[in-house]
């Protein structure tokens, strides 16, 4: 492990060649570059993720800092692990103060892996348009996580309206095990259904794409009941002979129960995973999700959201001139970004 | 009407079996106990078991459920790779049950077949079941004359599917194999029958057809103009332990020759599937098969080997002969190596060098490609004199994983090339979460995946192998090797013949 002290991004890339070559390994299978955005107070969570997502993924690991953009005075802190702590990845944690904060992709782009996928994902709150960052621009895949936000489903309606191609939200990996126990349920079952019901709180982005899904998939449009408990409770199928099928979560046994008309209830595995385990599910597959999008594209009333194309080309943001207004008068030399 | 869930496009989704009953027969047993119920534990607790799921043991002993449950318990905590969950086991213990009796007891088996239709009502299992055979296939015999006495192997009576799983040893020569294959096939038909070589389950193994057919690097030069040699290893530095009544009849060409390395070496060698599918890969693999040449003087291009006593690993071990149980007269070999040749315009003239064999220095199991020198080389005879044949290494294990070794110039002022090796590891060894070889070959078992299970015709092509080997073996007294070395010298110098060395696996 190195630790490097107000430093430069090129310092960064000779001390991270210098820890590959020391750490012995020269060759390894790298099959991706993560840059993880992170708020300061969730670096260690967000450490913590990367490390069980590396395991399964081997890859370069860039873990992005952003403090305080309207420091005087920029600043690059950064930390060098190759197969340490973080796991069988290169890691570099780096803390951008300042101004430097806003152009973070000037460190991080001489340090992406040549010519491998790369994988940005927001531990915080996404840029309204993935655009203004240019980290979402250099991504093959973003991966953003709604629940983030204060306003997790309003979040997820500004993903939809932005979205493309290589584009997922976390919340979509967390109904994985509903969907799968969803899709189990229904390979014994032949008839069709008349409605669906989804019971879960109001501000629930994951219920918001289970039931984009099945009305994807089963053409109902699910009708909503806001339940008691802070996570999503239950999916009430009512199926064309008239039967009832319903999967209801046990909150804290980390179980559902299958509830079908005429036949015993199961009770079947249902629990919450750590985000670590999320984050892989994501990093298995690099290309652009279609059922996401289909799913994303029902819930929120868009459409065809598969098919738009159009790669992101950047546009120059600046967050702190809302909070600093005389930056904005300050006069610009030509294009170039203060 | 199909499941308007399942979307083709959505990777996300596991693939889960139907309402399914899996019987053990010999559910007492060391394989039942170290792979099969813990593979059964971790699938549950993936949560790629259905929702209805029943596990019916079957064994002679006087138990009750709750008995077995217990001994079910301890293998599933001593032998599950993910970690324990209560609530799980305790989900999959109500519905694991125990049927005592022994495999002549006509009423046992009538209560097993009543237990089974009994879960169309208990747990909504419509008749599905795959029975899962690990008993000697002395008992094969009676235990499936009894499950088609009783109608349990009958898809259409019973109103499911019924498949059967069987392991190794597929027979003793092409004769009883083919014995064998008509009396699982009688009882069940040719398409429910399930042959295991857990060795098709790994991932390193599976990947060679990722390496191989998703790649356009590699198949250019797959063939007899770049490559010089194959060379195939199963090494394992364990010796026969407890198994000496089994071992002492078979030895290792019967024992892993005839299954696991003929079936890498068709992995190797085959051409390239039609499709990724059971039947195309399968057409391949027999193809590669039926062009394997014997050699025809078989004592000059093969090797036998049994082990004396040695030192293995810091340890002071016993020779073959010296083993508990093992007659002092044997003749069984503990180490074979054969150099034999494939029949067709991609590898004509090429040698597959294979090898394996017990107390061996260390366990690894490797496929090397030897590629031929270059045709000419502008450097000083002195400057390439380390430089050795490019090589593509397939480890499957330990430390599954791909080795390319190529020459380099030796960094300094003056041109010296010498070979070095980039070792690349992905896979199975990089992460725990990777699934152990049963747990894949039990769940393609329950979802009737075939792709990674041999068939009776590569069976058959495999004895078609062995038997004239063992025909010209019979009688023969192995060349001693000892315990640590890497087998007899023989094996050395029947590659030294041919002016090419054993790569040091």
């Amino acid at each position: 492990m190195i630790g490097l002290w107000d430093t430069t991004g090129i310092e960064v890339v000779k001390a991270l060649a210098n820890e590959r070559r020391s750490a012995g390994g020269l060759t390894s299978g790298l099959a991706l570059t993560l840059i993880a955005v992170v708020d300061e107070r969730q670096v260690r969570e967000a450490e913590a993720a990367a490390t069980i997502a590396a395991s399964a993924h081997p890859c370069r690991l860039l873990i992005i800092v952003r403090a305080d953009v309207t420091q005087q005075r920029s600043r690059l802190d950064a930390e060098i692990v190759v197969g340490g702590r973080l796991g069988p990845c290169e890691a570099v944690v780096m803390r951008m103060q300042g101004r430097l904060a806003l152009h973070a992709e000037s460190v991080v782009m001489p340090l992406l892996a040549p010519d491998v996928p790369v994988v940005t994902w927001w531990q915080c709150s996404p840029p309204e348009r993935i655009a203004y960052d240019p980290l979402g621009v250099v991504a093959d895949r973003r991966i953003t996580d709604s629940a983030q936000s204060d306003d997790p489903v309003m979040a997820l309606r500004v993903r939809s309206d932005d979205y493309v191609p290589g584009d997922t939200d976390l919340a979509w990996s967390r109904i994985t095990p509903w969907r799968t126990l969803l899709a189990g349920a229904f390979d014994a079952n032949r008839v069709g259904v008349k409605a669906a019901t989804i019971v879960a709180p109001e501000l629930d982005p994951t219920a918001l794409l289970l039931g984009g899904w099945l009305e994807a998939r089963l053409g109902v449009h699910p009708s909503r009941v806001t339940g008691t408990g802070k996570i999503m409770e239950a999916v009430n199928l009512e199926l064309a002979d008239g039967t009832a099928m319903n999967l209801v979560r046990d909150l804290n046994a980390g179980v559902a129960t299958l509830q079908r008309t005429g036949q015993p209830d199961r009770i079947l595995p249902l629990s919450r995973r750590p985000l670590g385990d999320e984050l892989a599910e994501e990093l298995r597959r690099l290309d652009p999700d279609q059922p996401y999008a289909s799913a994303l594209a029902a819930g929120t009333g868009k459409r065809r959201l598969g098919e738009r194309t159009a790669p992101r080309v950047h546009i120059w943001k600046d967050p702190a001139l809302a909070e600093r207004p005389e930056a904005a008068a300050a006069p610009l030399q030509g294009s170039v970004a203060p | 009407m199909t499941n308007p869930l399942r979307d083709p496009q959505d990777r996300r989704l596991p693939r889960i079996p139907e309402p399914c009953a899996l019987v053990i027969f010999g559910v007492t047993g060391d394989l039942a106990r170290k792979k099969l119920i813990p593979a059964v534990y971790d699938l549950a607790n993936r949560g790629l078991l259905p929702p209805s799921f029943a596990v019916l043991g079957f064994a002679r002993r006087d138990w009750g459920d709750g008995d077995f449950e217990d001994l079910a318990r301890k293998a599933a905590q001593n032998g599950a790779r993910t970690t324990w969950r209560e609530e799980v086991w305790s989900r999959l213990a109500g519905n694991i049950k125990f049927v005592p009796g022994s495999f002549e007891d006509d009423a046992a088996f009538d209560h097993l077949a009543q237990t089974l239709d009994d879960l169309h009502d208990d747990a909504g299992i419509p008749g599905n079941a795959a029975f899962y055979l690990s008993i000697p296939p002395s008992a094969f015999p009676v235990v499936l004359k009894q499950l088609e006495r009783t109608g349990m192997s009958d898809n259409a009576k019973s109103g499911g599917w019924r498949r059967v799983v069987v392991e190794k040893p597929f027979g003793y020569d092409l004769a009883s194999a083919r014995q064998l294959n008509d009396l699982v096939d009688d009882a069940f038909t040719a398409q429910d029958v399930f042959r295991i070589d857990h060795y098709l389950g790994k991932e390193t193994v599976q990947n060679i057809m990722a390496l191989r057919f998703a790649n356009n690097l590699f198949e250019p030069v797959w063939n007899s103009n770049y490559v010089d040699s194959v060379q195939i290893t199963m090494a394992e530095d364990v010796g026969i332990g407890t198994r000496a009544g089994f071992y002492d009849t078979v030895g290792t060409a019967r024992d892993v020759l005839q299954n696991h390395l003929l079936q890498l070496l068709a992995l190797v060698a085959m051409e390239e599937p039609t499709a990724f599918d059971a039947d195309a890969i399968r057409t391949e693999k027999l193809k590669v098969l039926n062009a394997i040449k014997v050699p025809t003087d078989v004592f000059t291009q093969t090797v036998r080997g049994q082990y004396l006593t040695g030192w293995v690993a810091g340890e002071r071990v016993p020779g073959y002969l010296e083993e508990k149980n093992v007659p002092a007269e044997s003749k069984t070999e503990t180490y074979v190596a054969v150099r034999l040749g494939i029949q067709n315009r991609r590898w004509a003239g090429v040698p597959f060098y294979i090898r394996a064999g017990k107390r061996l220095p260390r366990r690894v199991t490797e496929l090397a490609v030897l590629f031929k020198k270059a045709p000419h080389l502008p450097f000083n005879d002195a400057d390439v004199e380390m430089l050795g044949n490019n090589q593509l290494v397939i480890r499957v294990q330990p430390d599954e994983g791909v080795m390319l070794k190529f020459g380099s110039k030796v960094p300094g002022t003056q041109m010296e090339v010498r070979d070095i090796a980039m070792d690349f590891q992905y896979g199975e060894a990089f992460t725990d979460a990777s699934p152990e070889a049963y747990e894949r070959l039990i769940l393609d078992v329950l979802i009737g995946d075939k792709t990674l299970f041999p068939d009776s015709a590569e069976v058959n092509a495999s004895w078609n192998v062995i038997d004239p080997l063992e025909e010209a073996w019979s009688g023969s007294t192995p060349e001693p090797y000892r315990a640590g070395e890497w087998g007899p010298r023989a094996a050395d110098e029947m590659l030294a013949r041919e002016g090419r060395a054993w790569r040091r696996a």
